[in-house]
């Protein structure tokens, strides 16, 4: 049974599958199959990437304008966006070869990889990583001009509290009994 | 094939109708890539009326199981527009998305989405 588990993780592991094959290997072979929302489940794994090994990767590959956007406040399926610009495409697409090679070195001697999903790669326009906690953007100049994602995540959001209206419409009010008619009581 | 859906970045369109569905004999669903033919257009937008482009389908009216159980459903279905090699043509996308389009690697509709769901 707990063959099965494994043939059936392998099978995702080229995708981004982190909770998915950490979760199945520790609750055993009774864990289904199916992909688990990354959404819906934050793995208490540690991420792929870390921030700062994230940072090196980036510093030493001279990669211009870094920014790093703490977004734990503002959406649930990330805590750290980071934003890098290339000088080219093909220097976009070495920064994400670095970051792969760079989980890759970090993983050698395990025995099965787990590798964050890279998204864009081919365009060479905007190069997304995902790796869990983190997400690294790698866009060239003209890229970053057009789609200002500063500009999205660093201004503070509303702090979505309570819905008030939801909350209100599921209360049961009663109607005020306004009429003058007496009311007879039972007895 | 000629679903009529709506448009929620800021690329211009108004309105699409399917022409094709890219994966899947039965149609296609959430998070799937469809090719549209462009029937309303706001006059100063990246996109013209009659264009045929590539969108992914962002909101569906018909529920979508999730893995713990739950199901998903939105009350209308929205589309966003994307080029062939899935960069999105908007900056922006607006209205909640699910949070499916993260296994099915569209990571960077939801880094421009403003709510997920």
């Amino acid at each position: 049974m707990l063959g099965v588990a494994r043939l059936l993780t392998s099978r995702l592991n080229h995708t981004f599958a982190l909770s998915t094959s950490r979760l199945s290997l520790l609750l055993g072979s009774s864990s289904s199959s199916r992909g688990l929302s990354s959404g819906g489940v934050r793995s208490k794994v540690e991420a792929v990437l870390n921030l700062e090994e994230v940072k090196k990767v980036l510093s030493d590959l001279r990669a211009e304008d870094i920014q790093i956007i703490p977004v734990k406040s503002q959406c649930e399926w990330t805590d750290f966006m980071v934003i890098a610009t290339g000088t080219s495409t093909w220097h976009v697409r070495n920064i994400a070869q670095a970051l792969i090679h760079k989980v890759k070195q970090k993983q050698k001697g395990a025995e099965r990889l787990l590798l964050p999903s890279v998204q864009g790669h081919e365009g060479g326009n905007w190069v997304v990583i995902d790796s869990g906690n983190v997400i690294v953007h790698a866009l060239d100049e003209k890229a970053r001009s057009y789609y200002k994602l500063e500009s999205l995540w660093l201004t503070e959001m509303a702090p979505k509290g309570p819905n008030q209206d939801l909350e209100k419409a599921l209360v049961k009010t009663r109607r005020k009994n306004n009429s003058k008619k007496s009311v007879e009581g039972v007895s | 094939m000629r679903t009529n859906l709506k448009v929620v970045d800021n690329s211009g369109a108004k309105r699409v109708m399917c022409i094709q569905a890219l994966k899947g004999k039965k149609g296609a669903r959430l998070g799937d890539t469809i090719i549209a033919s462009v029937k309303e257009a706001q006059p100063r937008g990246k996109v013209k009326k009659g264009e045929v482009v590539y969108c992914v389908v962002v909101r569906a009216a018909m529920p979508r199981g999730r893995c713990d159980g739950s199901e998903i459903k939105f009350d209308d279905n929205a589309v966003v527009l994307v080029n062939k090699q899935g960069e999105p043509i908007g900056t922006r996308v607006f209205g909640p998305v699910p949070h499916e389009l993260r296994k099915k690697k569209l990571v960077k509709i939801l880094t421009l989405a403003e709510h997920i769901a």
